[in-house]
C-alpha cells in the first residue's frame, strides 16, 4: 500500500519523470542483464546470480522525501535501475568487473569499491559498485559486484543494521564487524583452496600425460584425465574386432569406486591391471559373445571384463564380482546370478588356469 | 512382435511382448519412434513378457535412452529376464540403463 508522501513540486517533477521513463528502464534493465549473462558465459565464468530491479515508486518517493533536495533531476539518482552479479569466488568479482568495464561506460568518479575504502582496524560492508551507462539511454545504472559471503553478510546487516529503526548498541555492531571479519577470511580461504586446486589438477595432468601414472593417486580429477587417455581403447577394439561390432561410448566414471574397491591406489595400479588381465578380459569377452551375432558392444565392456578377470584370479570369487555388480548397478539379487554365471563360465578360461 | 503404450501423468510405460530379434526391431521401430515423444518424462519398457533381445533391439533401447537423456529424462528397463540380462551384461550396457526387477 502506497504511504502518503509530503513532495514539493520538485520532487514530484523527479517522480513524473520517472514514470514516465519506466518502460525504457525496464528495456535497459533487460538488455544489460542479458549482455551480462551473455558475456559472463561465454568467458566461462560461473556466478551464482545475477540480479536486476527497476526501483519501485514508493522507494523512490521515500528517498525523495528524505533527500529529495540533493538531487537537481532524475539522472542525478544513479540507483534507478540497479543490477547485481554474486561470485562463488572473491577473485571473479575482479574478472566480472573487468567484463562490466568492456560493456558499458563507467563513470568512475562516481563508482566505489568499498573493499578498499575500510580503515584497517575495521570490517564490514565489502562490495565492488560500478555507475554505468549506455549510449541512447541518458540515464546512470548502478552494478554491484560481491561474493556470496559478502552478499550474505550484507543481507544480514541490512536486517538488523540501519533500517530495522532502533540505534545498535556498540556491542553488537563490535559483534557484526567480527562475523565479517571472519566472512573475508572464508572467502580469502575459498580462494586459496580453489588456486590450489587448480594448480593440483594441472600438475596431476603433466603427470598423466608424461606417463608417471604410478605417482597419481585414484581419485574424481585423476581418474577422469587418466580416462582422457582412453586406457581401455585397445582392448575395447580387440573384443569388438571379434564381431566387427560397433563401439557405444559411455560414461566410464562409475568404474572410479570399483577400481577403488579392488584396492587399486593409483593410475600406475589400472595400467598394472590393464597390461596384466587384457588377456583374461578378452578371454572371458570371446566366451560370452564370440559365438553369438551381437554387434554392437558399449565401452564399459573393457574396464567391466578386466575388473571380472581381476577378481575372479585373485580369489575374489562370487562375493567380490557381486560387489562390484552391487557398485555399478545397484544392489540385487539378480547380481548374484550373473556372478554365478560368470564363476561358472570362467571357471574353464585359460587365464584362470595359469599362474600368471 | 508386439508393442503396449499406456501413458499415464508423466510416466509411459511400453509392454514389450514376444521375442525382439532384427525382423520384429524394424517392425516396433515406429513405436518406439512414438515412444521418443515421451522421452522428456519417465519411460519405462516393461520387458516381462519379452523373451529375447538382439543387437537390433539393444539399439531400440539405446535410442530412446538418447533421446531421454538430451530431453532430461529417462528409462526404466524392468523385469528382464536372466537371458536379457546377460545380454546386458555380456555387451557392457548393463550400468547404462536404469534396471528395476
Amino acid at each position: 500500500m502506497s504511504k502518503t508522501r509530503h513532495l514539493d513540486a520538485h520532487c514530484q517533477a523527479i517522480l513524473d519523470e520517472y514514470q514516465n521513463n519506466l518502460p525504457r528502464f525496464r528495456e535497459v534493465e533487460q538488455d544489460t542483464k542479458e549482455k551480462l549473462k551473455k558475456t559472463l558465459a561465454d568467458a566461462g565464468l560461473l556466478v551464482a546470480a545475477i540480479e536486476s530491479r527497476v526501483k519501485a515508486y514508493d522507494s523512490l518517493a521515500g528517498k525523495l522525501e528524505l533527500k529529495g533536495h540533493k538531487y537537481n533531476s532524475l539522472s542525478d539518482i544513479t540507483d534507478i535501475l540497479g543490477l547485481r552479479v554474486i561470485t562463488f569466488y572473491l577473485d571473479d568479482v575482479d574478472k566480472v568487473a573487468s567484463a562490466v568495464e568492456r560493456l558499458f561506460t563507467i563513470d568512475w568518479e562516481n563508482s566505489v569499491d568499498k573493499r578498499k575504502i575500510h580503515e584497517i582496524d575495521s570490517f564490514g560492508y565489502l562490495s565492488l559498485h560500478y555507475i554505468c551507462s549506455v549510449p541512447g539511454f541518458p540515464y546512470r545504472f548502478e552494478i554491484q559486484m560481491r561474493t556470496l559471503l559478502q552478499h550474505a553478510w550484507a543481507n544480514m546487516d541490512h536486517d538488523t543494521g540501519y533500517k530495522s529503526g532502533v540505534e545498535i548498541p556498540k556491542r553488537y555492531m563490535r559483534n557484526m564487524s567480527r562475523l565479517a571479519g571472519m566472512l573475508e577470511l572464508v572467502d580469502d580461504e575459498f580462494s586459496k583452496i580453489r588456486i590450489e586446486l587448480t594448480d593440483y589438477r594441472r600438475r596431476v595432468q603433466a603427470l598423466v600425460r608424461s606417463g608417471n601414472l604410478d605417482e597419481v593417486p585414484i581419485d574424481g580429477d585423476t581418474f577422469r584425465s587418466y580416462l582422457e587417455l582412453e586406457p581401455f581403447n585397445q582392448l575395447n577394439k580387440r573384443i569388438a574386432a571379434m564381431n566387427q561390432a560397433e563401439i557405444q561410448e559411455v560414461p566410464l566414471m562409475p568404474y572410479l569406486p570399483v577400481f577403488k574397491s579392488m584396492g587399486l591406489k593409483s593410475l600406475g595400479d589400472i595400467a598394472s591391471v590393464i597390461k596384466k588381465y587384457s588377456d583374461g578380459a578378452y578371454q572371458l569377452a570371446c566366451y560370452q559373445i564370440g559365438l553369438t551375432d551381437l554387434d554392437i558392444i558399449s565401452s564399459s565392456i573393457g574396464p567391466q571384463d578386466l575388473c571380472i578377470a581381476y577378481i575372479l584370479k585373485n580369489g575374489g570369487g562370487k562375493a567380490g564380482i557381486k560387489h562390484m555388480f552391487d557398485t555399478l548397478n545397484g544392489e540385487s539379487d539378480s547380481n548374484e546370478m550373473m556372478a554365478e554365471m560368470l564363476m561358472e563360465q570362467a571357471k574353464d578360461l585359460p587365464f584362470m588356469n595359469t599362474d600368471n | 512382435m508386439e508393442v503396449k503404450i499406456n501413458t499415464q501423468d508423466s510416466v509411459t510405460t511400453a509392454q514389450l511382448i514376444g521375442r525382439l530379434d532384427t525382423p520384429a526391431s524394424q517392425e516396433i521401430s515406429g513405436d518406439f519412434d512414438n515412444l521418443t515423444q515421451f522421452a522428456a518424462g519417465t519411460v519405462i519398457l516393461d520387458c516381462t513378457q519379452l523373451q529375447y533381445i538382439s543387437s537390433s533391439g539393444l539399439r531400440l533401447f539405446l535410442s530412446l535412452r538418447k533421446a531421454a537423456a538430451s530431453k532430461g529424462g529417462k528409462v526404466i528397463v524392468k523385469a528382464i529376464n536372466n537371458e536379457i540380462r546377460s545380454v546386458f551384461m555380456m555387451t557392457g550396457f548393463l550400468n547404462l540403463f536404469e534396471i528395476q526387477d
